[in-house]
């Protein structure tokens, strides 16, 4: 009787185990030395996001291209299934698991502890403790900010610009902001800046606001500033849709906001954003290679196209972006903004 | 509501413009700050505002409503999804898509309200407990079915988020809207507008009609109220849907008059605010107004003040800290709610399930 079972179980668990192997009809076998596995575990939305999921599925597509690498994505669609997501991956011996967005940070370094033979890129995730099998893209967010601010100075009319951004106790957010600032005052020493960080509420809902960031925004316009950056998840949108509302100029961030933001891009000039797709390929590549790092890796930073406005941006500024984004990314041009806002030492 | 009050609140917004005014008028022309700071306050207030009538409502009758953060919350997203849903999927004019997504955050709110009724009349639950229900339910279910329906498998728009159709548009008061500089003031949105006509109307209907007289009747003594052939239960249940109505009157603000999208948690506890500017409105429609205006006016005051951080003097060097800053508006909630000056007192039978005789 006993063994009757014993034997059933074996069988349920036999075919249990058989199960997804018949779901999936390409399944490849990453255990296989020769076989180079990425998956992508994207964050909460899908795959075509036009945002940072978007990106890295683009730079696993250019793997699988150049370097011949088996590719497979996950799109997240609740942040409790991210262990399990990434788990997938992990258990079918995957080379190297990406997973996008700073949500998944925790995740991460979770399943990078259970599983030490997987490589994890986390994107936009600092990593703040350096485990051996994982490694962090981050970005310059104040090469970013310094280019659009820059570009806000030269495109002013009114000689006064702001930037509406969630709170500055989170790095990249304090670097988009004073790299905005820095990057305006290089351009036009005189022009008055004004940058507002939103630190009234909770540390993560400052990222969840869009009626602060309008009413900021709409706050700032009506005292004469006609270019506004908006930075930091949906507060940053907000202030997007303010400067839509009220008809002057804005300018995103992460990512080209033009697709994200749509009812924005009558007034969109541009976004400071992560080449995700750059540093996540770069990243794949060491890893083929056996030469992926640990730690934090810094990608680059840009700015979007100016799409609708293309024909309102003058070509002496054009020429002087390229001007700025190269200066920057050869190191000849210095930001001065300190990576975080302690750093800073403020009075 | 005491005079005392008021004068406290005229300085107290007198205050915070002043300081802004002082600090920018290098940049920018005083009328301008104040006007500007204004607009942003009565912005600010609008949701304060409806969720504070709607507690007035609530309270006055006997029941204590805790659920405004969720009936806002709840009514924020099903106006905004039905908004998309008319104009994306069934081909809706934008215009005619907002105002149904108003009527149905309308409905959503009318609908918790009916549910907090059920409870905390029908059934007697404890009233603090029947209002965090409603808050907690409200959290779950637009977390949930903001996932399913726009992110999920199940996608109503097969994983694309379509285009919002936009935001009510501004309505124009005539002559006041085209005087110079103060203009924009009078530039307001609908429910904005309506917000200041709810609270002249609650005044109204609970100091002017039958109606309020028994529902403040209800609130004050049910059992006396009965004697005299006032149906407790039905006068509790109205004005509670009434005031979910309300409620849900101002999460429409947040996705259709202020910005066109969703954010799971995005009222930010602006519904307990709302209940702390009832509260220091010593239950009345006027104060409560009064009282948003105050903490409309604290949010503005952290804007601008950051927006010229440069133009703050050295000596007052804290003051550029955003973080400094940020804490204001709490600041004042805190001083007001401590009583610094004078209590307040709420109706008698305030939270008390009614039994009516001879029941138990």
């Amino acid at each position: 009787m006993l063994k009757k079972r014993r034997l059933a179980i074996a069988v349920l668990l036999a075919l249990a185990s058989a199960l997804p192997a018949c779901t999936r009809s390409k399944r490849a076998d990453c255990a296989s030395p020769e076989v180079f596995c990425v998956g992508l575990v994207t964050d909460m939305g899908k795959i075509d996001d036009k945002s940072f999921n978007q990106s890295a599925w683009e730079a696993i597509q250019r793997a699988q291209k150049e370097l011949g690498a088996t590719t497979q994505y996950i799109e997240t669609t609740d942040p409790k299934d991210y262990p399990k997501n990434i788990g997938t991956f992990a258990e079918e011996q995957y080379d190297v698991v990406i997973t996008s967005g700073f949500g998944l940070t925790e995740a991460t370094h979770a399943a990078a502890e259970q599983f030490k033979g997987v490589k994890f890129i986390g994107i936009d995730q600092f990593q703040a403790t350096q485990k051996p099998n994982v490694v962090g893209l981050i970005f310059p967010e104040d090469h970013g900010g310094f280019l659009v601010g820059a570009l806000a100075a030269m495109m002013t009319k009114s000689g006064k610009i702001g930037g509406v951004l969630a709170t500055d106790a989170v790095p990249p957010v304090y670097r988009f902001g004073e790299g905005f600032r820095a990057g305006a005052r290089h351009v036009k020493p005189d022009i008055e800046i004004s940058v507002v960080y939103h630190n009234d509420v909770g540390f993560d809902k400052t990222f969840t606001d869009p009626e602060w960031g309008k009413t900021t925004a709409v706050s700032m316009i009506d005292k004469g500033i006609d270019i506004v950056f908006g930075g930091g998840g949906k507060t940053g949108n907000g202030a997007l849709l303010g400067a839509a509302t009220k008809g002057v100029y804005a300018i995103g961030v992460d990512t080209d906001q033009y697709y994200t933001v749509p009812e924005a891009q009558k007034v969109l000039l541009s976004s400071a954003v992560k080449l995700i797709t750059e540093g996540t390929f770069d990243l794949i590549k060491m890893a083929k290679e056996g030469k992926l790092p640990a730690g934090n890796f810094e990608g680059k930073s840009g700015y979007a196209p100016y799409h609708d406005l293309d024909s309102k941006v003058p070509p002496e500024v054009k020429t002087k972006m390229e001007e700025l984004r190269r200066g920057l990314l050869d190191g000849t041009l210095k930001t001065t903004v300190p990576p975080t806002k302690d750093a800073k030492g403020q009075p | 509501m005491v005079y005392r009050r008021y004068a406290f609140i005229a300085v107290v917004v007198s205050v915070l413009v002043l300081v802004v005014v002082l600090v920018g008028a290098s940049q920018v022309p005083p009328l301008t700050i104040v006007a500007s700071m204004a607009a942003t306050t009565l912005a600010v207030a609008t949701p304060l505002t409806l969720g504070a009538l709607s507690g007035v409502f609530c309270e006055r009758s006997g029941v204590v409503n805790l659920g405004i953060e969720g009936m806002m919350l709840a009514a924020a997203f099903s106006g905004w999804f039905g908004s998309i849903y008319a104009s994306a999927v069934l081909g809706i004019p934008p215009l005619p898509s907002l105002l149904l997504g108003v009527v149905i955050a309308v409905a959503t709110g009318a609908l918790l309200g009916l549910l907090l009724a059920a409870l905390a009349v029908t059934y007697s639950v404890d009233q603090i407990l029947a209002g965090t229900v409603i808050n907690l339910l409200a959290v779950g279910l637009t977390g949930f079915f903001n996932r399913q329906l726009f992110f999920g498998p199940a996608s109503a728009f097969g994983g694309q988020v379509p285009h919002a159709p936009g935001v009510l548009p501004r309505l124009h008061v005539p002559l006041l809207a085209d005087l110079p500089v103060v203009g924009p003031v009078f530039e307001q949105q609908p429910i904005a507008v309506a917000a200041v006509v709810l609270v002249g109307l609650t005044h109204l209907v609970l100091f002017r009609t039958r109606w309020g007289l028994r529902a403040r009747a209800v609130g004050e003594h049910p059992r006396a109220a009965a004697t005299v052939g006032i149906d407790v239960v039905r006068v509790r249940y109205v004005n509670v849907v009434i005031g979910g109505a309300i409620a849900g009157l101002g999460g429409a603000y947040f996705t259709l008059e202020s910005v066109p999208s969703f954010e799971p948690m995005m009222t930010n506890g602006r519904g307990f605010i709302s209940l702390a500017a009832m509260i220091f409105g010593d239950w009345t429609p006027f104060g409560s107004w009064a009282a948003a205006l105050v903490f409309g006016a604290a949010q503005a005051f952290q804007i601008n003040l950051q927006l010229f951080r440069d133009q703050i003097p050295p000596s007052w060097s804290f003051l550029q800290q955003s973080s400094v800053v940020g804490l204001v508006p709490y600041l004042l909630t805190l001083l007001i709610l401590t009583g610094v000056i004078g209590k307040t007192t709420p109706p008698a039978a305030d939270g008390q399930p009614y039994e009516p005789e001879g029941r138990r």
